[in-house]
């Protein structure tokens, strides 16, 4: 997809608070320029001109700048105004960033190596102050909507994301940005007048609501909920998560104007009409399609780096004990058949385990919320401690089982059950 | 530190443009060694995290989802064009075979990418919550179960249906031809990556579920390869990767 610069109609004015957003949701997403929203966020960073000198993408930057004082400074900028605020727009101008992705695995790359090259991130060692009254706000915060499992996040990722529908269907219909602002409004209305205070939890982002459509055989749009999700900017730029059946369509309606060199975006999407997709998601899926028709590459991600003298070729494939190449091939797919048996295992166990966790926890803070847990028998909140203790003879039972279930005969024995969790 | 290595190894022998995409476990955690972040500071990162996975398995999924088509069509005019003639058939076939495998190894590598950072990102959270006293790890975890990234159905679907195409478009176990070999010598070489990157991702879950001293509770158990272990060792790669 091609570069896009970030927008947000509707919050110009709540910018100058995106301080502590751009520090504390730092998108690997990036555009080459700016939008107004970030040359305020920019300026307003005015101890460390580092900060404005880089596209909002490579925030990433800050962080792993090895002045400690610069980043020191962003903190404190942030300390002043609420917390509070900045969380509610750290939430939304991540959400922001995400549907602006370019898919451009360079600038990606490039923010990445700047991270990975410096070691020293961000300490806040120098400034206590600000991040002791965090907590309270931010607990404060967390409970501002319980449309999910409650949590700020929760409620910006819902209100997005139907804006988001809105917004895509944008395009081809009307304008639904009074929709987004109406919610904004009544977001801030229950955030300050809500004063729920729950454990410490972090900046929730619990569980979206299931907007994207199951992976269904009608040619539907599957938008792609993202951490923060998919924010309405007025565009539409959103990414696509593609299904066969979807691009069937696409093929189908390519091959009807005459194959894909003479096809164009907007003909392909007219054809196609299917809600939500724009000429955008077209053109970038009509350029990958040309490529890889006009380039059959036997790898997608292309042979050069692996380009190898013959001789190399003959002594590798010697390594598969001198057998021929279908065998060599053979050999190969039953290596991969194997990784992804195990992959899919793993990610079912995965998931029990957390669906076991989340359940004993539900139960556990029902069982806590009227009583305090007597004795702490570790560093731990008595309250964590205790539930842990329960998550781990219960889940010990599962991990038995899982066990059995993976024939191995080695039981798994949970040691420390207290900490580790 | 153990996953720190194996993420760091499978790195190494991941496919080049993917290098840069996975999890930046050591830097995260280096960066919750004292003092740890605040939570929003560190929730922040990983939601970045998560948006780079994101963004990376959406497209390459894309990507897929064409290479499968075309695939397919391939295969679909081949036939065609060959009928009865089962010598043509064979002779072109060869090409395509190979791409069948590398696609279904590519595939399934991006399920392992999936999986390594969604296991990093576990891992990550738990010693942050130690570190910090906190509960971060079990809501964070929840919403990233519904993440894009984790959500590899779509590619472990395709996989499958090439695992059956391949017996109908390979020979029924014959014996080939050593001069076979030579002709696709050169052609092997995208294959060796994905080969060994495989064979990688299989060594480092077996070495991952080998039990640690954290286990708990929320620990996988030890991983069950006794079939696989026979391949492994059949293989022998000369290459920093030991097979033990």
């Amino acid at each position: 997809m091609e570069a896009r610069p970030v927008q947000r109609s509707g919050s110009r004015d709540l910018s100058s608070n995106n301080n502590l957003a751009r520090t504390s949701s730092i998108p690997s997403s990036s555009t080459p320029k700016p939008s107004a929203a970030e040359d305020v966020f920019m300026r307003s960073e005015n101890n460390n001109t580092q900060l404005m000198s880089r596209p909002l993408g490579q925030t990433y930057h800050l962080l792993s700048s090895s002045n400690g004082g610069a980043v020191g400074h962003i903190c404190s900028s942030s300390s002043s105004s609420g917390f509070s605020t900045n969380l509610h727009y750290s939430s939304m101008v991540s959400h922001e960033k995400q549907q602006h992705y370019t898919g451009n695995s360079s600038s990606n790359a490039a923010t990445v190596q700047t991270l990975s090259n410096d070691s020293s991130w961000c300490h806040h060692g120098s400034l206590p102050g600000e991040f002791l009254d965090f907590p309270e706000t931010h607990a404060a915060i967390q409970n501002s909507s319980h449309v999910e499992d409650g949590g700020i996040g929760a409620a910006f990722d819902d209100i997005q994301k139907r804006s988001d529908w809105h917004d895509w269907a944008d395009h081809l219909i009307t304008d639904e940005d009074p929709l987004l602002s109406t919610n904004w409004n009544d977001l801030l209305l229950e955030t300050s007048s809500n004063s729920d205070s729950k454990d410490q939890k972090s900046l929730q982002i619990p569980q979206p609501q299931v907007v994207q459509q199951q992976p269904s055989p009608s040619v539907e749009l599957r938008p792609v909920s993202t951490t923060s999700s998919n924010s309405n900017n007025g565009t539409g730029k959103a990414r696509m998560r593609w299904t066969p059946e979807l691009h069937e369509a696409f093929v189908e309606a390519v091959n009807s104007l005459g194959g894909s060199e003479r096809a164009t975006p907007k003909g392909v999407l007219k054809i196609m009409k299917v809600e939500g997709l724009t000429i955008y998601h077209v053109k970038s899926h009509l350029q990958k399609y040309r490529t890889a028709r006009y380039r059959p590459e036997p790898s997608e991600t292309g042979s050069p780096e692996k380009k190898l003298t013959p001789l190399e070729h003959i002594t590798s494939l010697d390594l598969k004990g001198g057998i021929g190449i279908t065998e060599a091939l053979r050999l190969q797919m039953e290596v991969q058949k194997q990784l992804h048996e195990q992959l899919e295992i793993q990610r079912n166990l995965q998931l029990r385990i957390e669906e076991q966790g989340k359940y004993l926890q539900m139960m556990f803070e029902k069982q806590n919320s009227g009583l305090t847990k007597g004795t702490a028998s570790t560093s731990d909140s008595a309250a964590k401690s205790e539930q842990e203790d329960k998550k781990t003879a219960d889940s010990k039972e599962l991990a038995a089982e899982e066990t059995r279930v993976c024939e191995e005969p080695e039981a798994p024995q949970a040691k420390r059950p207290k900490t580790d969790n | 530190m153990k996953f720190g290595k194996r993420i760091k190894e499978q790195i190494q022998e991941s496919l080049p443009e993917w290098r840069d995409k996975f999890l930046r476990y050591k830097e995260l955690k280096n960066l919750i060694s004292s003092p740890a972040p605040a939570e929003s500071i560190f929730v922040g990162l990983l939601n970045a995290e998560i948006d780079k996975f994101n963004a990376f398995f959406v497209e390459q999924e894309e990507d897929f989802i064409i290479h499968h088509k075309e695939l397919q069509y391939r295969i679909q005019r081949l036939v065609e064009k060959c009928g009865d003639n089962e010598e043509m058939f064979r002779l072109e076939i060869g090409e395509i075979r190979k791409d069948i495998v590398n696609f279904h190894g590519e595939m399934v590598l991006l399920v392992n990418y999936s999986n390594i950072n969604y296991t990093g990102l576990a891992k990550i959270l738990k010693k942050y919550d130690k570190r910090r006293g906190g509960g971060i790890r079990s809501p964070f975890i929840q919403k990233v179960l519904h993440q894009p990234f984790f959500k590899t159905d779509l590619v472990s679907r395709l996989v499958r249906e090439w695992e059956t195409t391949m017996d109908a478009v390979f020979p029924a176990k014959v014996a080939e031809e050593g001069y076979e070999r030579s002709a696709a010598v050169t052609s092997a070489a995208a294959g060796e990556g994905i080969f060994r990157n495989t064979v990688a991702a299989l060594l480092t879950m077996r070495e991952m579920r080998r039990g640690s001293s954290t286990y708990s509770a929320f620990s996988l158990p030890p991983l069950n390869l006794s079939d696989s272990d026979l391949v492994l060792r059949s293989v022998h790669l000369s290459s920093p990767i030991p097979i033990p």
